[in-house]
C-alpha cells in the first residue's frame, strides 16, 4: 500500500487518480453499454471540480494562514472583489439559469422586436383588419423583461444561455491551453537542450501568427462546432503561458531548495511535481485569470463574425443579429454587448487584485 | 552662533514622511550652519536623517510620501522653505549643487555623459552648444578623466565606478557652485577609487574655496577632510564640533561607539566593538533620548524628555543628560 | 565593435526569421491539409456538385492545382511557388490573389496607421501624466477609465458608435464609403469611428503601460540628479524620463501589433464595411476562397516577424545598453 501511495507521490493523489479512474468507467459504459449517463460537458465538468477540490480547495484549506494571507491581499482591491462577486452571481446564472428561463431558441414572430420592460418601440405590425401595415407604439411587457429578437425569441434566455457558452468557452480554453502552456514550459525548462530549443523555436512559430487570424483560420478549416473553438482557442492560446512557465522554472530550477533536493537525491520526477510545478503555480494562476476575458472575447467575435457554432445561443450570435437590426431594435445589440462587456471587466478586475495578491514584489 | 561667513543656515528643520504605516520622522528638529570655504560633515548609520536633511536643503524630498514640515533654511538671508519654485531652480545646480551615493543609478542611462554634464551650463549660464562643450571639457580635465573629448559621448554603462562619480562630479561643479552637497558620494566605490575621489573634494574646498557638505555613515572618511563635524542620530543631532574635538574628546555615547567601531592602526584592539542594538524605528521612536535604549550610560532621566543639545565648550555641543550642567545651546 | 556585434545581430536575426518564416508556412500547409474537409475539398464538390461529370471534373482540376500528387510534392510545390510570388487564384473573385491584396491592403492599412497614431499618441501622454499625479483623482480616474477601455469589446464599441452616432444622430454613414479618394477630409471623417472603435482599446492598454514605465522611472536616482541640476520640470520628465519610459512602451506597442490590431481591425473592417484584408478574408471564409484565407493568415504572420525584427533592430539605437555578442 505505502509503495502505491509513494508511486502517485502522495495520498492525495491517489485518491485524485481513482475519482478520475471511476470516471473514466463511467465514461466508458457510457459510450458502450448504457447510452447518455451525461453529457459530455458534465464529464468535464466534474474533472473540472475534482481538479479544483483537491489542488485548489484541499491546499488553500490546509494552509490557512496562507489562504488568510492571498485573501487580505486581493480584498484590498475593492474593484477584485466586485468582479469575483459578479463572476460568482455569472456562475450561478450560467448553472441555474437556464433551468428558469424560456426557451431560447423558441421562434414568436407575432412578438418579435419586443422592447425591454419600461421602454416602448415604435413598430410597423400588419393590421388583419384593415389589411395595411400601421405603425404602433409597442410598449415592452414582464413576459419578456429584456424584449425579444427579431424573431420574437427571448432576450433574456438568450442573455443566460449566452453567459453559459461564454463562461464554458472561456473556462475550458483557458484551462486546455494553460495546461498545454505548462507542460511545455516546464518540459522545456527541466530537458533543456536541443529539446528546449525546439519547443522554443515552436513556441516562436505559434507566436508569429496574429492569434485571431490563425483562430479563424483554423476554424474555418475544421468548421464551426462549440467543441472545436474551444480546442482551438486552447491549442493556440498557450504560448505566453509557456513562456513564462519556462522562465520561471529556469529561475527556480538554480534557486537552492531545488538544488538541495536534488543533492538529497530526489527523482526528476519528484523535483517537476513537487518543487517546480507549485512553485510557478502562483504566477500560471494570475496569467489564467487574466487570459480568460481574452478567450471569451475571441468567442464572441467569432461567433459574431458568423464562424462560431450556429448551434447554441451565444452572446457574439446575438450580437450579431443585433447589428442587422440596429435601425428598429437596438436593445438586441446592446444587451448582450453588456453582459461581454461586465464579464471581461469582471475577470480584468480580478485578474488585476489576483496579480498584486501573488506578486511578492508589490509588497505594501 | 550664526557667524558672518555663514551661508547656509538650516535651523530647526522637521521633515517627515507619511507613509501607510505611520508618520517616519526622519529629520526632527535639526540645525546647523555651513560656512563659507569650510567642510562639514554630517555622519550616521544609515536611516539616521542625513540623506533627508540634505535633499530638504534643496526641497528635493519625495512629496508625498516625504514633506518638510517646519524649520527654515537660510541661504544668504533667503529663506529656500518660502522660495517659488522658479526661485530654486535658479539655485539648485547653479548655486547649490549635489551629488548622490551611487553614480550607477544617479547617471541617466540613455544620456551621454557629456550631454549631463553640458545640461546645466547650457541652463544656468546660457552657453551655446560649442562653448558648453569646451566648459564640460575643461571640468572633465578638472576631475581627472582622461581622454575626455573621446569619453564625452559615452553612455554611463561604458565607465567604471570611479569615472561615473567623476562625471557626477563634473556635473555638479558645471556652473561654479558656492555650496557642493555630497550624499556620500564614496560609498558605492572601491578603497582606492575612493582615496582620489576624497582628494577631489580636498582640492576644491582648498582651491575654490568651496563650502561642502559632505554627508557620510563613516566616520573613517571624514577625518581627513572635515572641518566641523555633525554626528546624526534618529532624526537629531547627538553631537556636534570641530574634527579635532570630534575625535579628542568625544562626548556623545553615540559617537564614543561609532569611533569604536572605527579601525585604528595604533591601537591593535583584538574586535571591532560595533553599537549594541539595533536603529530605532523613527515611527514610534523610544520615548525620551531616542538613543537610550542602545546606550550603558543611561539615566532615568533620559527616558523621559529628549536632552537638549548642552554646550560642551565653544562649538562643540552633545545632546546628552551627561552634560546636564554645561549651558544648554542656542543653536548652533 | 559595438558596430560589429550589432550587424553579427542582424544578420542572425534575418536567418532566424527566414526560420520562422518557413515554420509558419509549414503549420498553414499542414493545418490546410489535414482538415476533416479540407477547403480544398469542399471547393472540389462544390464545383463537380455542378457539373455533369463531377469525376472528370475533379480529376480536371486536381491535376491543375496538383493535389493528385503526393504530399510531399504538393508541399514543395507551395514552397516554390509562394517563393515565386505566385499566391494562387481567388475562385470568389476570379483575381490572382495577389491583385486582390494589391487592391485592398491600403484600406486596412490607412485603419491601422491611424489608429495606431490615435491610440500611442494619447495613451502614452495620459499614461505619463497619469504617473506623474499618481494617487490623484485624475489618476484614479485615468486608471478606471483604461480598465474599461480594455475591457469593452471592440466590435461591440463599434457597433455601439455607430448606433448612436450614424442611427440616432446620423452625423456619420453608417457604412464605410468606398467611392471616396483616400486622401481627402471626406475620407478622414468616414475614418472617426472605425478609428475610434480600433483604437479605444489600445489606447487603454497604452495608457496602462506608459502609467507604470513612467513610474518605474519616475523614482529613480536621475531623476533626482535632474532636479537637482535645477532642470525644470517639464524636461526632467519629458527628456530624463521619457526616453527611459518609452524603451518598454515601444516594445509593447510593436508587439501589440500582432495580437490587438490584426484581430481588431478585422472586426472592424467587418462592422464599418471597410474593404481591407480583413473583410476580404471574411468575405472569402464564406466562399471557400482558401488562397485568400491562406494568404491573409500568412500576410499577418509575416507582418508580426516583420514588425518584431524592426523592433529589436530600433531598440539598440535607443536603448545604448544593450550589446550583442
Amino acid at each position: 500500500m505505502r509503495r502505491i501511495t509513494e508511486v502517485f507521490g502522495g495520498r492525495r493523489n491517489l485518491l485524485f487518480s481513482g475519482l478520475l479512474l471511476a470516471l473514466l468507467f463511467i465514461l466508458l459504459l457510457d459510450l458502450f453499454f448504457v447510452h447518455h449517463i451525461f453529457s459530455p460537458f458534465v464529464y468535464f465538468y466534474l474533472c473540472f471540480a475534482l481538479v479544483i477540490v483537491f489542488y485548489g480547495i484541499y491546499p488553500l484549506y490546509v494552509s490557512r494562514r496562507l489562504t488568510r494571507y492571498y485573501w487580505d491581499r486581493t480584498k484590498r482591491h475593492h474593484l477584485a472583489v466586485i468582479g469575483l462577486v459578479f463572476i460568482i452571481f455569472l456562475v450561478a446564472v450560467a448553472i441555474f439559469g437556464p433551468f428558469l428561463t424560456q426557451d431560447p431558441t423558441k421562434v414568436d414572430f407575432p412578438n418579435k422586436n419586443l422592447p425591454p420592460v419600461g421602454f416602448s418601440a415604435e413598430q410597423s405590425t400588419y393590421d388583419r383588419t384593415t389589411g395595411q401595415f400601421i405603425t404602433r407604439e409597442t410598449p415592452g411587457t414582464w413576459l419578456h423583461p429584456l424584449g425579444t429578437d427579431d424573431k420574437g425569441r427571448d432576450m433574456l434566455a438568450m442573455l443566460v444561455s449566452g453567459t453559459r457558452i461564454s463562461l464554458q468557452v472561456g473556462l475550458m480554453a483557458t484551462l486546455i491551453a494553460i495546461f498545454i502552456g505548462l507542460i511545455m514550459g516546464v518540459v522545456s525548462a527541466y530537458l533543456g537542450g536541443w529539446a528546449d530549443n525546439a519547443l522554443m523555436r515552436f513556441t516562436d512559430i505559434m507566436m508569429t501568427f496574429p492569434f485571431f487570424l490563425l483562430l479563424v483560420f483554423i476554424v474555418f478549416i475544421f468548421g464551426p462546432s462549440l467543441w472545436f473553438i474551444i480546442l482551438a482557442i486552447g491549442l493556440t492560446g498557450w504560448t505566453g503561458t509557456a513562456r513564462l512557465v519556462r522562465s520561471e522554472s529556469l529561475s527556480l530550477r538554480t534557486r537552492d531548495f531545488i538544488m538541495a533536493s536534488k543533492s538529497l537525491g530526489a527523482s526528476d520526477r519528484r523535483i517537476v511535481f513537487h518543487h517546480l510545478i507549485p512553485n510557478v503555480l502562483s504566477s500560471v494562476i494570475v496569467i489564467a485569470t487574466l487570459s480568460i476575458p481574452g478567450v471569451i472575447l475571441a468567442e464572441a467575435a467569432l461567433s459574431f463574425i458568423g464562424l462560431g457554432d450556429p448551434t447554441v445561443t451565444s452572446w457574439g450570435l446575438v450580437l450579431q443579429a443585433g447589428q442587422r437590426s440596429l435601425e428598429t431594435a437596438w436593445w438586441i445589440a446592446v444587451e448582450p454587448g453588456i453582459m461581454l462587456f461586465l464579464t471581461v471587466l469582471a475577470f480584468n478586475f480580478l485578474g488585476d487584485g489576483v496579480r498584486d495578491a501573488f506578486d511578492p514584489r508589490s509588497q505594501v | 552662533m550664526a557667524t558672518n561667513n555663514t551661508i547656509l543656515q538650516v535651523s530647526e528643520l522637521k521633515t517627515y514622511f507619511f507613509t501607510r504605516l505611520g508618520v517616519v520622522r526622519a529629520v526632527d528638529g535639526v540645525s546647523f550652519g555651513l560656512r563659507q570655504g569650510e567642510c562639514l560633515c554630517l555622519v550616521g548609520e544609515s536611516g539616521c536623517g542625513k540623506t533627508a536633511t540634505a535633499l530638504s536643503i534643496l526641497r528635493l524630498v519625495d512629496s508625498p510620501p516625504g514633506q518638510i514640515v517646519g524649520g527654515e533654511i537660510k541661504y544668504h538671508n533667503e529663506n529656500l522653505l518660502r522660495s517659488t519654485g522658479a526661485r530654486l531652480r535658479q539655485i539648485r545646480g547653479n548655486r547649490i549643487a549635489m551629488i548622490f551615493q551611487d553614480p550607477q543609478s544617479s547617471l541617466n542611462p540613455v544620456l551621454t555623459v557629456g550631454e549631463q554634464i553640458m545640461e546645466p551650463i547650457r541652463l544656468h549660464l546660457k552657453l551655446g552648444h560649442r562653448q558648453a562643450r569646451d566648459k564640460a571639457l575643461s571640468l572633465m580635465k578638472q576631475v581627472g578623466i582622461p581622454q575626455s573629448a573621446e569619453r564625452m559621448a559615452y553612455f554611463p554603462h561604458q565607465l567604471s565606478g570611479g569615472m561615473k562619480q567623476r562625471v557626477m562630479i563634473a556635473a555638479a561643479l558645471s556652473c561654479n557652485p558656492e555650496i557642493l552637497i555630497a550624499d556620500e558620494p564614496t560609498t558605492a566605490l572601491d578603497t582606492t577609487i575612493k582615496a582620489q575621489i576624497l582628494d577631489i573634494f580636498r582640492e576644491l574646498k582648498q582651491q575654490m574655496n568651496m563650502s561642502i557638505l559632505f554627508i557620510t555613515h563613516d566616520l573613517g572618511t571624514v577625518a581627513g577632510i572635515a572641518d566641523r563635524i555633525i554626528v546624526m542620530y534618529g532624526g537629531r543631532i547627538a553631537e556636534a564640533g570641530s574634527t579635532l574635538d570630534i575625535f579628542d574628546q568625544p562626548k556623545h555615547p553615540y559617537t564614543w561607539g561609532l569611533l569604536n567601531c572605527l579601525p585604528t592602526i595604533a591601537e591593535r584592539r583584538e574586535k571591532l566593538s560595533p553599537i549594541p542594538g539595533m536603529i530605532p524605528s523613527l515611527i514610534d521612536p523610544p520615548e525620551g533620548c531616542i538613543f537610550h535604549p542602545r546606550c550603558q550610560w543611561r539615566m532615568s532621566v533620559c527616558q523621559q524628555a529628549k536632552p537638549p543639545e548642552y554646550v560642551i565648550s565653544g562649538e562643540h555641543i552633545a545632546a546628552c543628560y551627561l552634560y546636564q550642567k554645561a549651558p544648554a545651546s542656542a543653536g548652533l | 565593435m559595438k558596430q560589429g556585434g550589432l550587424q553579427n545581430y542582424i544578420i542572425r536575426r534575418l536567418f532566424y526569421a527566414f526560420l520562422i518564416a518557413f515554420g509558419v508556412v509549414t503549420v498553414t500547409f499542414i493545418l490546410l491539409r489535414v482538415g476533416p474537409s479540407s477547403p480544398a475539398d469542399k471547393y472540389l464538390a462544390n464545383i463537380s456538385s455542378r457539373t455533369q461529370d463531377p469525376a472528370k471534373v475533379i480529376e480536371a482540376v486536381e491535376a491543375r492545382y496538383g493535389l493528385d500528387r503526393p504530399l510531399y510534392q504538393q508541399y514543395f510545390n507551395y514552397l516554390v511557388s509562394l517563393a515565386r510570388g505566385d499566391w494562387g487564384w481567388s475562385f470568389s473573385t476570379s483575381l490572382p490573389v495577389i491583385e486582390l491584396i494589391k487592391r485592398h491592403w491600403i484600406y486596412s492599412f490607412q485603419l491601422i496607421l491611424l489608429s495606431m497614431l490615435f491610440a500611442s499618441s494619447l495613451g502614452i501622454l495620459i499614461g505619463i501624466y497619469s504617473a506623474v499625479k499618481q494617487y490623484t483623482k485624475t489618476d484614479y480616474a485615468a486608471t478606471f477609465f483604461s480598465f474599461i477601455g480594455i475591457s469593452i469589446p471592440n466590435f461591440w464599441l463599434g457597433i455601439m458608435l455607430i448606433l448612436v452616432f450614424s442611427v440616432q444622430l446620423g452625423w456619420f454613414k453608417t457604412y464605410y464609403d468606398t467611392g471616396l479618394p483616400l486622401f481627402s477630409l471626406a475620407n478622414l471623417k468616414a475614418l472617426i469611428l472605425p478609428v475610434i472603435t480600433l483604437g479605444t482599446g489600445m489606447m487603454a492598454g497604452y495608457t496602462r503601460y506608459s502609467r507604470s514605465a513612467t513610474l518605474d522611472n519616475l523614482r529613480k536616482d536621475f531623476v533626482k540628479t535632474a532636479r537637482a541640476k535645477g532642470l525644470p520640470e517639464y524636461i526632467v520628465i519629458g527628456k530624463h524620463v521619457f526616453r527611459n519610459a518609452i524603451l518598454p512602451i515601444i516594445t509593447i506597442i510593436m508587439f501589440d501589433l500582432a495580437g490587438v490590431v490584426f484581430g481588431g481591425a478585422y472586426l472592424t473592417e467587418i462592422i464599418f464595411g471597410i474593404p481591407g484584408l480583413g473583410r476580404i478574408s471574411f468575405n472569402a471564409i464564406f466562399a471557400n476562397d482558401y488562397p485568400v484565407v491562406i494568404t491573409i493568415t500568412l500576410i499577418g504572420a509575416m507582418v508580426v516577424l516583420l514588425t518584431n525584427l524592426a523592433t529589436d533592430i530600433v531598440y539598440t539605437w535607443l536603448d545604448p545598453r544593450i550589446r550583442y555578442d
